[in-house]
């Protein structure tokens, strides 16, 4: 387990490296005119950029908006008795709902929960692995799909919401069975 | 579906929040209108005539607790400065107190301009016989600003705050998203994407149907995969973006997301990473050691589910009626797909 992770990290360390290296150079080789096809390509960044701020606004004030009115506080304990009934922590629930909405909340939860429940607490685990092992759904739509202008998105929120309750229990599980 | 989540949220924030301010019209938590007692020590003396002295406030326990009806104490005592205004004389609290409820929510009200605690001093007036001869100290009680429709104001303030942190995120992607567009453009001219399509088809193609054998939408999609496995967020999204617009070049609607796109999307919300981001790192410290392998199991089961889920749901009766791609089929332009 420790040689596969060192190498992971290796591997991390020297992926950046090699593009930013082996494109160009591979390019030249090529015989490809590699600063303007640099400055070609790299003028698209501004754009993309700009073209996602209105959904990112869209979805971050709602989200935003929703997290300070205490909703969030009112669906964990609404939820939470359907929710002992098949085993889930109310105590990590939170980290369920937020974790799909925001990136920056989710983190500060973990925080939160550390402090509340100390660092080596069944609850910090559950939590930190939620975190670690699924994204900001709302973000990455929103950016996504801003980029190339999609409004209509269709069952991606039901497939992305999906894999994040599927991740939800499967880290409550793992966790439990390996240090509950 | 995210018209409805979005105006759900929206109109969820708005009755909650009227919601819990009726309930404080009704309730009165925070007292408006009453004084809380306090004694004030003035280490250095009290002189009448200074417009600004510094001051130690006390607070019976007890009184708070009777005046607010609340099981929350405040502490010993609170740096503090006296100051001689226009309306009379202001106690303010100093901005780095940690305060009790209800006081730290009457605090983000009634405050002055540094951010303080400040409430007007009332009932001021000797306490006891003075320590020592350079100091004194009084009593009085403080009454605050009315605290109203807190959390109509905070969910507006949330919004307004929201809005610009979005364009700041965004705004603060355009070095990064530069840097590997450019990238990626020498990486299509030299023909690096045609190679690496050929490598992944075999794994990307059957989770992709709908794209081309050929497309450099699937070479896209690999460098995305890529970095995301290996944890490299920063980069993951330029490629992310760049798969999305090869992939809106199959899409015969503007603004409609195709199947693959879904799958696409469902593939990174799930977040394929061996490496765990760094943020989570920093806030866990070693502990994280600990957690890689339940990271990599969860994630890999939620990619397995994002995947079958976004493969399942485009199969629903709604779903399938606004694919563009089949839309463009019914009118007749090409086959009809198997």
């Amino acid at each position: 387990m420790d040689a596969v992770r060192a190498g992971i990290t290796l591997l991390s360390a020297f992926v950046i490296p090699l593009i930013l290296v082996g494109f160009p150079l591979y390019g030249l080789y090529k015989r490809v005119p590699v600063y303007e096809s640099f400055v070609e390509g790299a003028k698209e960044g501004f754009a993309v950029a700009v073209r996602i701020i209105p959904y990112l606004v869209a979805i971050l004030f709602a989200i935003a908006m929703f997290r300070a009115s205490g909703a969030m506080d009112f669906l964990v304990a609404a939820l939470s008795p359907v929710l002992g009934l098949i085993g889930f922590p109310v105590e990590v629930l939170p980290m369920a709902i937020v974790r799909p909405l925001t990136g920056s909340g989710s983190a500060g939860l973990v925080v939160d929960m550390v402090n509340e429940y100390g660092e080596d607490s069944l609850f910090v685990k559950m939590a930190a692995v939620m975190f670690g092992s699924t994204e900001t759904t709302f973000y990455v739509i929103a950016v996504y799909f801003g980029a190339v202008n999609i409004k209509r998105t269709r069952h991606a929120v039901a497939a992305g919401l999906t894999a994040d309750a599927a991740a939800a229990l499967v880290a409550v599980w793992i966790v439990t069975l390996l240090y509950g | 579906m995210l018209n409805y989540i979005w105006t759900g949220l929206i109109v969820t924030s708005l009755v909650f929040a009227g919601a819990s301010d009726a309930r404080d019209l009704v309730l009165d938590p925070y007292r408006n209108g009453s004084a809380l007692p306090v004694v004030l020590d003035f280490p250095e003396g009290y002189d009448p005539d200074v417009r600004e002295q510094s001051v130690e406030i006390r607070i019976d326990p007890e009184a708070y607790g009777r005046l607010y009806g609340t099981a929350a104490r405040p502490q010993a005592s609170y740096q503090g400065r006296l100051v001689q205004g226009d309306a009379g004389q202001v106690l303010r609290f100093d901005a780095r107190a940690s305060l009790p409820e209800p006081l730290a929510t009457i605090a983000t009200v009634s405050r002055s301009n540094d951010q303080e605690l400040q409430g007007v001093l009332v009932r001021f007036g000797p306490h006891g016989p003075a320590p020592s001869d350079s100091q004194m100290t009084a009593a009085g009680a403080v009454r605050f600003e009315p605290v109203r429709f807190v959390k109509l104001s905070a969910i507006s303030a949330a919004a307004l705050d929201f809005a610009g942190t979005a364009a700041e995120i965004a705004l603060g992607l355009i070095g990064v998203l530069a840097l590997f567009l450019g990238m990626m453009k020498i990486a299509e001219a030299a023909g690096i994407i045609h190679v690496l399509v050929r490598l992944v088809r075999p794994v990307l193609r059957p989770l992709f149907p709908d794209i081309p054998a050929n497309h450099p939408a699937l070479g896209m999609i690999a460098l995305n995969l890529t970095a995301n496995v290996l944890g490299l967020g920063n980069a993951a999204t330029p490629f992310g973006i760049r798969a999305m617009e090869e992939l809106q070049t199959l899409n015969p609607a503007r603004d409609t997301a195709t199947n693959a796109m879904v799958t696409f999307l469902a593939v990174n919300t799930a977040s394929v990473q061996l490496v765990p981001p760094v943020l989570l790192i920093a806030l866990m410290g070693l502990q994280i050691n600990q957690l890689i392998f339940p990271i990599i199991a969860t994630t890999t089961v939620s990619l397995v589910v994002a995947i079958v889920a976004s493969r399942l749901y485009q199969r629903l009766r709604a779903v399938r009626a606004s694919d563009p791609q089949r839309a463009d089929s019914a009118v007749g332009s090409t086959p009809p797909r198997s």
